[in-house]
C-alpha cells in the first residue's frame, strides 16, 4: 500500500537500492505502526514487539533487492515481521506473562473513560492470547491490519480457504473467550 | 467452541449489511467490531527507526561470523520425552553404572594364570617354547622378535602350577632358558626351566 503523500514505495525502494540508504527511514516510518501493532497484539509483549519488528526491519534492508514486486512491499514486510513473531513465539518459554497482560496501572491522570479503554483493552487482548498463533495472526491480519485474503496469503503463504476457516474459528474462539471474560 | 451464524460471518466479511442480521446475531457482529476497534489502536511502544537505521549502517556481518557467534551463543535445547521413555533412560543409565563394565582382553578361567617368556637370541629364524603345559611340542607357543632385535617374547594364558620348559630356536636346537629362576633335572642328563603359574584370580 503506498501513502497518497510522497514517493511511492517502488520509488523509495530504487533509491534504496542505488545506495541511498537514509531512504530506508521513510519505509520505516510509513510501515512502523501497522508492524508494531501486529507485533504486540501476536506477542502479547511491547519489548518482543519492538525486537520482532526491529530485526525484520534490518532484515528486510538486507534483503530488499529480492523483493520482487516493490509495489507490494507492505505485504512483504508483514510477511517477514510474522516469521520473526514466530521465531519469538517459538522460543519464549511457556508461561511467560507479558506486560501487557498486567492489569492497567491507575494513574491519577487518567480519566474514567481512559482507564476503561484500558481495561477493555486488557480484557480483549487477553482473549486474543488464547487463540493458537495461526488464528490470532490472520484474525488480525485480516481485521486489524485490514488486508484482503489475497494479500493474507502472500503474507503467510497459506492458501486461501485455510485462511478462511482460520478468520473463523479465531472469530468463535474471541467470542467464546469474552462471554467467559464478562 | 460454538459455532457463529453463517449470516455473522458474512456480515464481517462485508458481503452482507448489518441490518439484516437478527438481533442477537447483530450483538455478536458489533462485539467482534468492537474487539477490533480496540486491537487497532495504537500500542505504547517506542519507534525503532533509530535502531534499525544504527544496524544498516553498520556493515552486514560475513556468514562466517553469524556462524561463529551462533556458535559461542548460549542455545536452549528442548528434548521432548515421553514419561515412559525417561524411565526406560534413567534405568538403563542406572544399569550401566551398577553392572561391572566388561574387560577387555583374555578371560581368564579361575585357575590360570598370565606367563611371560622371554629370550635373546639373535639372528634365530623362529623361537618356540614348549613344556609340560603342551605336552612338550604337539601345539608350540611362537615366540615373537617385533623390534628386530634378537629378542623373542609370547605372553600366554597357562593352567596355574609348575610346568617345565624349554626353547627351541629354529626348530632344531633345544635350549634352557637362562633366565629362569628355577631349574630340574630331565632325566637324560640335561636340565628344564621351571615356571611357576599363580591364578590371577583367587
Amino acid at each position: 500500500m503506498d501513502v497518497s503523500e510522497g514517493p511511492s514505495d517502488a520509488q523509495v525502494v530504487a533509491r534504496v537500492l542505488s545506495g541511498e540508504h537514509e531512504a530506508f527511514g521513510l519505509l520505516i516510518r510509513r510501515y512502523e505502526p501497522g508492524l508494531l501493532r501486529y507485533a504486540t497484539r501476536m506477542l502479547g509483549s511491547r519489548d518482543a514487539a519492538a525486537d520482532a519488528v526491529a530485526e525484520g526491519l534490518v532484515r528486510a534492508y538486507r534483503h530488499l533487492a529480492s523483493c520482487r514486486d516493490p509495489t507490494r512491499l507492505r505485504t512483504w514486510l508483514y510477511r517477514i515481521v510474522a516469521n520473526r513473531c514466530k521465531s519469538h513465539l517459538g522460543r519464549r518459554p511457556t508461561g511467560d506473562v507479558s506486560l501487557d497482560e498486567a492489569p492497567p496501572v491507575a494513574d491519577p491522570g487518567d480519566n474514567e473513560a481512559a482507564l476503561e479503554h484500558a481495561e477493555e483493552l486488557a480484557l480483549v487482548e487477553r482473549a486474543l492470547m488464547t487463540l493458537s498463533p495461526e488464528k490470532r495472526e490472520a484474525f488480525l491480519l485480516k481485521h486489524v491490519e485490514g488486508m484482503s485474503y489475497e494479500e493474507m496469503a502472500a503474507a503467510t503463504g497459506e492458501r486461501i480457504p485455510t485462511l478462511k476457516m482460520r478468520v473463523h474459528r479465531a472469530r468463535e474462539a474471541l467470542l467464546e473467550a469474552l462471554k467467559e471474560y464478562q | 467452541m460454538n459455532p457463529i451464524d453463517p449470516t455473522v460471518h458474512q456480515a464481517l466479511d462485508g458481503e452482507l449489511p448489518p441490518e439484516t442480521l437478527a438481533p442477537a446475531l447483530r450483538r455478536d457482529v458489533e462485539r467482534l467490531q468492537a474487539v477490533v476497534a480496540l486491537l487497532a489502536t495504537a500500542p505504547l511502544v517506542g519507534s525503532v527507526e533509530q535502531r534499525v537505521m544504527a544496524a544498516i549502517e553498520r556493515p552486514a556481518p560475513s556468514a562466517a561470523r553469524r556462524l561463529l557467534r551462533w556458535a559461542v551463543r548460549p542455545h536452549s535445547v528442548v528434548l521432548r520425552m515421553r514419561p515412559v521413555w525417561s524411565l526406560a533412560l534413567a534405568a538403563s543409565l542406572l544399569l550401566l553404572a551398577v553392572l561391572p563394565s566388561p574387560k577387555f582382553g583374555p578371560q581368564l578361567g579361575e585357575e590360570e594364570g598370565i606367563a611371560q617368556f622371554v629370550g635373546r637370541f639373535p639372528g634365530a629364524r623362529s623361537v618356540n617354547v614348549v613344556g609340560s603345559f603342551n605336552d612338550w611340542g604337539p601345539v608350540s607357543i611362537p615366540l615373537e622378535d617385533r623390534n628386530h632385535d634378537g629378542v623373542w617374547q609370547a605372553i600366554v594364558v597357562l593352567p596355574a602350577g609348575t610346568h617345565e620348559y624349554m626353547f627351541v630356536v629354529d626348530g632344531e636346537r633345544w635350549v634352557v632358558d637362562p633366565l629362569a629362576g628355577r631349574f630340574v633335572e630331565d632325566g637324560f642328563g640335561r636340565e628344564n626351566s621351571v615356571l611357576i603359574v599363580r591364578p590371577l584370580r583367587r
